[in-house]
């Protein structure tokens, strides 16, 4: 049972959270009827404010949650984030400041704007569409469970926790669509500063006073975990796929689109992508903490109360609970929380934009302005709900692997958006029958890797050893959108010849 | 189109950190460690901020040429 030092500066604190949602309609007053205000917040933001939108939906519960849980139970190969993180950004530095530029001439709002007057398919542009509200579902899924995880550690000893934890997550769902319905981007980006700075605190207090509690780093290594020291050379390939596969799927994520078209200029967008690395030395921090708290008593302790299956996602609130004082325990308790409903917020406006201009807009051309904003608004809406029905009926255990399993889907759209920018030779045919293969291999293979049973694992062994599923479908997914445009092409030139 | 200096640069500051962050046997060792923390933790997440060094010259330079 927690006390109130601890209730206090939590609730307080999400008080003004949801001040900052609500006030976001006033900040940089535009009209928010006109889906460019509502959704890319005016695309005004500079280097600053996209670099803490961006960090937002970058730094989620993923990072506080899911990679310190994987750590924890199976070790170094989870440190793949780290260097994700830095391929990453590597990665939109080539590709996003074309497609701002791109976007910005025509207008365009969403990558499948884009690739339809590119490759001049709307069947492409639907299925991109598609794949990327799917996709989106189990990284919303994914923040839900880290939010369920600090109430959890909250709610821990008291009566009834299973019924009060879910009544906190819906109430603090009904408040989120209600302010992303009144405020759009503007309000999430108000909050993913408040959150970045509190999440920020967070950091800066585990890295002080965590390693007071252990003393040595080295004694954890060579006492509790020492298996734990290196990668074991048969995971190499799946550290190297898992990296190369998170890296390129990152951008192709509708949020993180979003986030990029919300800036103000493509130099702006520039610095704030070359600065977001630095960022992820927090996720590091956070990882490190899934080995580290092997060395902590007072959180092992707190944790053999709880399942074995779920004390991974429990493993940071847990160490924040046992280790800081009670007000500061608060204060970082709520940055994990809202660590996971602003991107959640973000990520719904981004596949409602989605919804609304590449699919229901295309079936119903003649709609107005004013009922696509309305039907943007209320599909961001149901979105998130319809997430938070997913972790109500799938169990947390797996969730983990939710956002391995989304990056399998998204990275398949990589040849119409990354190489569309670039490759002029690319057909429509190949790409959506790539596309189409890529998704449908990668589900099987899924499938077979998890013996057709709850999907756990994202990797599929080979003859090269385990790799990361998404690697493998993309390059059939490759093969077939280039060697196919290759023949068309060719064909093509030889009947103007004949 | 003519491949110049500054496309080779603009082309080494992209692919030089990568080349290191997918270079895993490089850096899966235990030792030297940095108050106990093994190699392979402590130097990606410093590689990290030599990354963020590498883009901030690639944005730099592209940024003086391109609106």
């Amino acid at each position: 049972m927690i006390g109130i030092e601890i209730i206090i500066p939590f609730v307080s604190l999400f008080l003004i959270f949801i001040f900052l949602g609500f006030y976001g309609k006033n900040w940089r007053k535009g009209d928010l009827n006109n889906v460019h205000e509502w959704a890319l917040a005016g695309r005004n933001l500079g280097t600053t404010l996209v670099f803490f939108l961006i960090g937002a939906d970058l730094y989620t519960a993923y990072t506080f949650v899911a990679v310190p849980s994987g750590i924890f139970a199976k070790g170094p190969l989870y440190f793949f984030a780290v260097p994700y993180v830095g391929l990453t950004f590597a990665v939109a530095l080539v590709t996003m400041p074309k497609l701002w530029t791109i976007c910005r001439e025509k207008g365009y709002i969403t990558a499948s704007d884009f690739v339809k007057d590119r490759f001049n398919s709307l069947t492409l542009s639907v299925l991109i569409a598609v794949t990327g509200i799917v996709a989106e579902l189990p990284y919303i899924a994914l923040q839900i469970v880290g939010m369920q995880a600090v109430l959890t550690v909250m709610l821990a000893g008291t009566s009834n926790a299973q019924t009060v934890e879910e009544i906190a997550l819906l109430i603090a769902f009904v408040i989120l669509a209600a302010f992303t319905y009144t405020s759009g981007l503007r309000g999430a980006t108000l909050t993913a500063v408040f959150k970045d700075i509190l999440i920020w605190i967070t950091v800066i207090a585990v890295i002080v006073i965590v390693p007071l509690n252990i003393g040595d780093f080295g004694h954890v290594f060579k006492e509790a975990k020492p298996s734990y020291v290196t990668l074991s050379d048969s995971l190499v390939p799946a550290y190297l796929t898992l990296i190369f596969g998170s890296a390129f799927a990152l951008y192709l994520y509708p949020h993180a689109v979003n986030g990029v078209l919300s800036a103000e200029s493509a130099r702006k967008l520039r610095t704030s992508t070359a600065l977001l690395p630095l960022y992820g030395v927090g996720l590091a921090i956070m990882a490190l903490m899934g080995v580290l708290v092997y060395s902590v008593p007072s959180a092992m302790n707190f944790l053999s109360g709880f399942p074995e299956s779920s004390r991974g996602i429990l493993v940071v609130p847990s160490l924040i609970l046992n280790t800081m004082p009670g007000w500061l325990a608060g204060v970082a308790l709520l940055g994990i929380f809202v660590g996971g409903l602003v991107p959640a917020a973000i990520m719904a406006i981004a596949q409602a934009n989605l919804l609304t201009r590449n699919i229901i807009k295309e079936i119903k051309p003649d709609m107005s302005p004013r009922s696509e904003i309305r039907i943007t608004k209320i599909s961001s809406a149901a979105f998130k709900f319809v997430a938070l029905g997913f972790v109500f009926v799938v169990p947390a255990t797996y969730s983990i692997s939710l956002q391995l399993l989304g990056g399998i889907l998204i990275v398949q759209i990589l040849p119409a958006v990354f190489f569309g920018l670039y490759v002029k030779s690319l057909r429509k045919q190949p790409v959506i029958v790539g596309l189409i293969v890529g998704i449908f291999s990668g589900i099987y293979m899924i499938e077979a890797a998890n013996n057709f049973g709850p999907p756990t694992s994202s990797l599929l062994s080979s003859t090269f050893g385990p790799l990361y599923i998404a690697v493998i479908a993309l390059a059939l997914n490759l093969a077939i959108s280039f060697v196919g445009s290759a023949i068309i092409n060719r064909t093509k030139i030889s009947v103007k010849k004949s | 189109m003519q491949i110049k200096a500054r496309h080779v640069i603009l082309a080494l500051l992209i692919i030089i950190p990568s080349i290191v962050n997918l270079s895993v046997p490089l850096y899966n060792r235990s030792g030297p460690d940095l108050y106990g923390l093994p190699f392979f933790y402590w130097f990606q997440t410093v590689w990290l901020v030599v990354c963020s060094v590498f883009y901030l010259i690639f944005s730099q330079l592209v940024n003086r040429r391109v609106r």
